[in-house]
């Protein structure tokens, strides 16, 4: 069975209808990369994966776990998904090391020894293990991206979700997160990038879908998406970000 | 606003019922209720007690028919107050026998008579009333003297301007505020005997008697028993003794303070031990105080931002009431009017009525910037928190609290300070604090100047203290 199937899922937010009835499974192991216009719902759909939003309408299944079912315990489900954020959303007045051990030391995944021991190994792996000690605030951008990649590693989900995780960053930066995620696609995390990134959806990517308007326009092979557009919508948008 | 208000009459009702029964397993101890101002027939000595006219004939009464009593000394205006609302069982403190009050009160047999003068300062030109038109008069409120002047006001074309006591009425001629003040002779004429800088320019007016009050219907045995006390001191000599030893001396004499005790160091050390027992009780009310409200804060805070509807709904309630109400109010509802509501005799002493008022009313203020200080926190960290599994408690605690408690600290400082000050207000219900305990002091020797700078001083020392106390704590949190 696949890893995450949604089926007709529908956000509104009042009047708006955000989400106008989404379809989409994404396979054991596969990395999806969503591309699409800014307002076109592609956040709005990464929250409903892991309940941060409540869809109106629809069924999402992650690993066998019906989010709509009332007898699913969200936080059992949370702990499976790993989620990145533009804005890193790293905690301030925790050290890196403590960002990181936080969520397996409150859930009793691991023990403090253990959840440390974990936390430096992941950030050796991600290129920071001199700054377990450091307080956020004093990280560039790019490194606090790559601790908040650790700090969602550190739960050993099963997904990882990526809500534009260069995108706040400067240029020179962002190679150094790409590259954490391209070895993480390579150990088989199955992941679903919001990006604009186009040469990383291209390299690393399994699919790419389009998103514009609420629904999923066009889906497919990133050579086929970016080389041979169907639609208009889509051509239309890659013109305006490679024109960038 | 219907499940909060159930939550806060259980709470007080949890208190009234655990007093209730306290009070009852001592029934045989009559509390008696005197004012704290009104020399010579009640007023503070050195040390704290109280002597008086009142104060000795109500000594030497209950020793005769053996009456067990705890003396209170508040206000006047509370004291009637609280005889009406059952708080407490009798109340000598001057007070006139008038047909108004007996429709409330029951009597003793007169056991002083005496008449409103007008008195104005010792410079004035004022000698008769037709000089008032248009000129401010100084009452203290529920006097003979005031409703005296009231039914004149009219006739004679002055403003009229209340207080609560006689020292601050004597102040406000003194220092030409007002023109004139009306007040009992006998209290007058001890007041003058005792350096304040008025005259009495008018004879006697509407003489009164004097008598000792209970509530209506209520005590007829301590009543029964007052009054034959009081013929009992008056054919044995003791009532002329005591009547003598007021009218005819002076407050040294009584109190056995000596000029050289009149210096701001002399006033400091001489009182001490009074303004320390102040001083004590500010500091305790003020603690116990701050941490209720801080608990009551940080609880509101939460509810405030707690998904849903209903929290957010309850915790502005409370908010909206306790911060919109006047301390004062608050304080009077929760002592006078509360217990009134109640009925069935239930009483909440003052310390603990002014305990609840000031949680309620700093609680309130304390979870209105708590919410805003977890508002003011990036919607992100939440998101950040759950998205790694964290059940919402755990996030709240773990990373919203201790970065929204950080953004609060000026604010609980700045609250702190606000509570220390705010315990003054408690004198009105009769918390014998810092700021009454200067009235009280000038009360008796009328040193309003040195006193109120003493207690303004002390004032200032707890807060400097508070704050130095505050940043440190600040300084060890960052
Ligand atoms: N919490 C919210 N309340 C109301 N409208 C929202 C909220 N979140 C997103 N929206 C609206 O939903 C639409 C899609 O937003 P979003 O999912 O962030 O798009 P994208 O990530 O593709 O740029 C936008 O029009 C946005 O204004
Ligand atoms: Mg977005």
């Amino acid at each position: 069975m696949a890893k995450v199937v949604v089926k007709d899922l529908h956000k509104s937010y009042g009047d708006n209808e955000v989400l106008k009835g989404l379809n989409l499974e994404v396979q054991d192991n596969e990395v999806v990369c969503m591309i699409g216009p800014s307002g076109s719902g592609k956040s709005t759909f990464l929250r409903c994966l892991n309940d941060l939003e409540v869809p109106t309408k629809g069924q999402i299944v992650i690993s066998g776990y019906d989010l709509s079912d009332k007898g699913t315990n969200i936080n059992l489900v949370r702990e499976n998904i790993g989620m990145v954020f533009q804005h890193f959303n790293l905690f301030p007045h925790l050290t890196v090391l403590q960002n990181i051990t936080l969520a397996p030391i409150q859930l009793k995944k691991a023990s403090k020894e253990a959840a440390e021991k974990t936390a430096r190994d992941l950030l050796d792996t991600v290129g920071l293990g001199d700054k377990a000690d450091a307080m956020p605030k004093s990280l560039s951008g790019g490194q606090k991206q790559r601790v908040a990649i650790a700090r969602a590693l550190a739960m050993n989900p099963k997904i990882m979700l990526f809500d534009e995780p260069t995108s706040a960053l400067d240029p020179e930066m962002v190679g150094d997160v790409l590259d954490v995620m391209k070895d993480l696609a390579a150990k088989g995390m199955t992941m679903i990038v919001v990006t604009h990134e186009m040469g990383f959806a291209k390299e690393v990517a399994d699919r790419v879908v389009f998103m514009a308007d609420g629904l999923i326009q066009e889906t497919g092979k990133p050579e086929d998406v970016f080389d041979h557009p169907q639609s208009p919508r889509l051509q239309d948008f890659l013109n305006k970000v490679i024109n960038v | 606003m219907k499940k909060w208000q159930i939550a806060v009459v259980m709470l007080l009702a949890a208190f009234g019922s655990w007093f209730g029964l306290n009070t009852q397993a001592q029934a045989k101890t009559y509390t008696i209720a005197t004012d704290t101002t009104f020399a010579p027939f009640e007023f503070q000595a050195k040390g704290g007690t109280y002597k008086g006219i009142d104060i000795d004939i109500l000594k030497a009464i209950a020793k005769k028919e053996h009456i067990n009593y705890k003396l209170k000394a508040i206000s006047f205006g509370a004291a009637v107050q609280q005889l009406s609302a059952n708080q407490v069982d009798g109340v000598i403190a001057g007070m006139n026998i008038t047909p108004e009050r007996k429709q409330t009160f029951d009597f003793s047999n007169a056991y002083y008579t005496s008449g409103v003068v007008m008195a104005v300062a010792k410079g004035s030109k004022i000698k008769n009333f037709s000089q008032l038109k248009g000129k401010t008069v100084a009452l203290k409120t529920g006097t003979a003297g005031a409703t005296y002047a009231k039914s004149i006001q009219s006739k004679y074309g002055f403003k009229i301007k209340y207080f609560n006591d006689s020292n601050n009425m004597y102040n406000d001629v003194k220092v030409g505020n007002s023109a004139a003040c009306f007040e009992d002779y006998p209290v007058m004429s001890y007041g003058i005997k005792n350096g304040i800088a008025l005259k009495i320019v008018s004879k006697q007016y509407e003489a009164g008697d004097y008598g000792f009050a209970v509530k209506k219907g209520k005590n007829a045995v301590l009543l029964k028993k007052f009054n034959k006390g009081l013929k009992a001191i008056k054919a044995d000599g003791q009532y002329k003794k005591i009547v003598d030893k007021y009218l005819h001396s002076s407050e040294s004499s009584l109190t056995g303070e000596t000029a050289s005790s009149r210096t701001f160091i002399g006033l400091f050390t001489q009182n001490l031990s009074t303004i320390g027992s102040g001083l004590w009780m500010t500091l305790e009310l003020t603690i116990i105080s701050i941490i209720l409200a801080t608990i009551m804060g940080l609880i509101l805070g939460v509810l405030g931002v707690m998904p849903g509807k209903l929290g957010p709904a309850i915790s502005s309630t409370i908010i909206y009431i306790f911060r919109g109400m006047p301390l004062m109010v608050l304080a009077f509802f929760i002592y006078i009017g509360f217990p009134d509501l109640i009925g069935h005799g239930f009483k909440i002493p003052a310390f603990v009525a002014g305990m609840i008022t000031l949680m309620l009313n700093e609680g309130a203020y304390t979870g209105a910037f708590v919410k805003g200080g977890f508002q003011a926190v990036d919607d992100g960290q939440m998101e950040a928190a759950r998205s790694l599994g964290l059940p919402y408690w755990t996030a709240m605690r773990k990373v919203i609290m201790p970065q929204g408690i950080r953004i609060m600290i000026p604010s609980f400082i700045n609250q702190f300070i606000i509570t220390l000050k705010d315990t003054s207000i408690l004198s009105v219900i009769g918390i014998v604090e810092l700021t009454q305990t200067g009235t009280l002091i000038i009360a008796r020797n009328f040193e309003g100047f040195k006193i109120w700078l003493m207690i303004a001083i002390i004032y200032l020392i707890i807060i400097t203290l508070l704050t130095w106390l505050s940043n440190w704590v600040q300084r060890r949190i960052n």
